[in-house]
């Protein structure tokens, strides 16, 4: 049972959000160009801080901080190979969500921090986003948990060397994808920060190094959502020809780009109409995945 | 050298700070937030007992469990009442609710 | 974890939490006053860890961030002044309390550091996972059950209490039922 150094997962994470801000490069311009997102990146870093209208300063430089965190301790759960299982905690699962619940004082604070009313607002929607969305996202790694007998990352990737657990546990996979998508600011699920709503939402007057940090840690989140749904429903690195690490990579570069797409093609869901389908339709349906999950351990995880 | 006797200490303090904000605060949810804070004393002399004391106990981590149970509902039937106070009588503040009429 | 390790930890720990347990009361900005509690219990989770309770550590980790979010959500909205800029005094009796609250303390310091505790554990099995469950499912199932059904009576009841209107809801238009807001006192049949 190895753990990865932490340098180890930091790198991890900047190499990551490298690749994966080339493929969202890649969906929405159709285009590969890194030397131009690198050129974004180091005039985005020159920007000064914006700190003379801030009107709570520490809460506001403090929150992006926070949010590269939660981030890199979500995607520290994400077992990669069986020789780097990146931090292997005996409950794993219900840590990365644990990890992901810190984005939500995040982005709290950088609202609240920044003072503006739309800001204010922005961040007041992610507080009522995510409360509705923690619940099916905790339900489905509880009902994935069952038929693995585990909440250890690695131990509910071996539990998958048969068949795997989005087969037999679809509406946890259905349920999962979308709230881990809500917390990794992907759209469709992403009006409280988008650009063009409520004037840019909460990370809107963030500049120089702040505004750096928050992309980083959006494409760390999206690293980590994709990596957990890979680990926890599509057999992480059982595959029959490549090595372990390589079908770990590619399933999650896979996922990634379908949530990419997803937030492409589909129209942003309205805070209005997300809000009660989360509170009325997908924790029912959770408990129904938990229970469905119970059905399914005792009939063939036995 | 961490021992049982520090970690008890450490949470009378923490049980110490959780009471100064209930007994002086005004307003109801700050409180609530020292309750918080007793309970969170509360649970760190449990976790301290099974780990320098009765390490098979898992009744010692069951106890942390119901701790944690009870902070979200006292939270949550707190908040009720705050909201269903502030829509009567338009005040949070304790020693405004010294009366139970008007 | 090693002896050196859970020291690291809990020291700094402990401090953290002390510290910004004390300014949860004395800072006047109450978003800052639930952030800082947030601290307080959110370090009191990496001490769990670092006392060797791994799954309640991590329970505490994701309990209060959530928890704490929704608190600073009700401050700013019941509290006169949430953002902390006219510097109001919300505190009554702050010197007994304080009084009454260092007597707490000394008095429990006293008990735990004058009592004779059985000997330190070296290796510190905690309870894992599986022992907490087979504890829940089977000896402990009674409180179990019985704190399922106060967390349901709970729910329930701050829903009623909260309800616009009172527990009958608000009344149709054009009926001359009047609201249930609860000032007068009679509660309707």
């Amino acid at each position: 049972m190895s753990a990865a150094s932490p340098f180890a997962i930091v790198a991890l994470a900047l190499g990551g959000a490298a690749l994966l801000a080339l493929l969202e490069q890649l969906i929405a311009e159709r285009r590969l160009a890194p030397a131009a997102l690198a050129a974004s990146a180091a005039r985005t870093l020159r920007q000064p801080l914006s700190t003379p209208e801030v009107k709570d300063a520490w809460l506001y430089h403090g929150a992006p901080g926070l949010l590269l965190l939660g981030a890199i301790l979500a995607l520290a759960m994400v077992p990669w190979a069986p020789g780097f299982r990146g931090l292997d905690v005996g409950a794993g699962a219900i840590l990365y969500s644990g990890a992901l619940a810190y984005v939500t004082p995040a982005v709290f604070m950088a609202g609240w921090g920044a003072g503006r009313p739309l800001q204010v607002v922005g961040g007041f929607r992610f507080i009522a986003l995510m409360l509705a969305f923690q619940m099916p996202l905790v339900m489905a790694v509880t009902a994935v948990g069952a038929p693995a007998e585990s909440l250890r990352p690695s131990a509910i990737v071996d539990a998958q060397h048969a068949v795997p657990l989005a087969l037999s546990q679809p509406l946890a996979l259905l349920l999962f994808a979308p709230a881990a998508m809500a917390v990794a600011f992907v759209a469709p699920f992403d009006l409280p920060q988008a650009e063009g709503e409520l004037g840019g939402g909460a990370f809107a007057s963030y500049t120089g190094l702040d505004a750096a940090i928050v992309a980083l840690a959006q494409k760390v989140l999206l690293l980590g959502a994709a990596g957990m749904t890979t680990t926890l429903f599509l057999g992480g690195w059982h595959g029959p020809l490549l090595p372990p690490a390589l079908w770990t990579a590619a399933k999650t570069l896979a996922v990634a780009a379908l949530m990419l797409l997803a937030g492409r093609l589909l129209p942003r869901t309205r805070i209005d109409r997300l809000l009660p389908f989360a509170w009325k339709v997908a924790i029912p349906l959770a408990l129904l995945a938990i229970v469905w999950s119970g059905l399914v351990t005792l009939l063939f995880y036995r | 050298m961490i021992g049982l006797p520090v970690v008890l200490a450490v949470g009378a303090l923490l049980f110490a700070i959780g009471l100064y904000g209930v007994l002086s605060q005004t307003n109801a949810i700050m409180v609530i937030m020292g309750v918080e804070l007793m309970l969170g004393a509360a649970m760190l002399n449990a976790v301290g007992f099974m780990r320098y004391a009765w390490p098979d106990a898992a009744g010692g981590a069951f106890f942390v469990l119901i701790a944690m149970t009870l902070m979200a509902v006292e939270a949550t039937v707190g908040f009720a009442l705050v909201i269903s106070t502030f829509r009567h009588r338009r005040t949070a503040e304790l020693d405004d609710l010294t009366e139970l009429r008007g | 974890m090693s002896d050196l390790g859970t020291a690291l930890v809990f020291w700094p720990g402990a401090a953290i939490m002390l510290l910004t347990g004390v300014y949860v009361f004395r800072t006047s900005s109450m978003a800052r006053a639930g952030l800082l509690l947030l601290a307080a219990l959110g370090v009191e989770g990496l001490v769990f860890l670092a006392l060797a309770a791994e799954f309640l550590g991590v329970l505490q980790l994701l309990m209060m961030s959530g928890e704490m979010v929704i608190m600073v959500f009700f401050m700013v909205m019941f509290m006169p002044d949430p953002g902390g800029l006219m510097g109001m005094d919300m505190t009554h009796d702050k010197r007994r309390s304080a009084v009454a609250a260092a007597a707490v303390a000394v008095a429990l310091a006293a008990v735990a550091v004058a009592t004779d505790w059985p000997a330190a554990v070296v290796t510190g099995e905690t309870p894992d996972l599986r022992q907490i469950g087979f504890e829940v499912m089977g000896r402990s199932m009674f409180s179990f059950l019985f704190a399922a059904v106060t967390i349901l009576f709970a729910m329930v009841g701050a829903i009623l209490l909260a309800k616009q209107g009172g527990r009958l809801g608000l009344p149709a238009p054009g009926s001359d039922r009047p609201a249930d807001d609860g000032d007068d006192g009679e509660r309707p049949a």
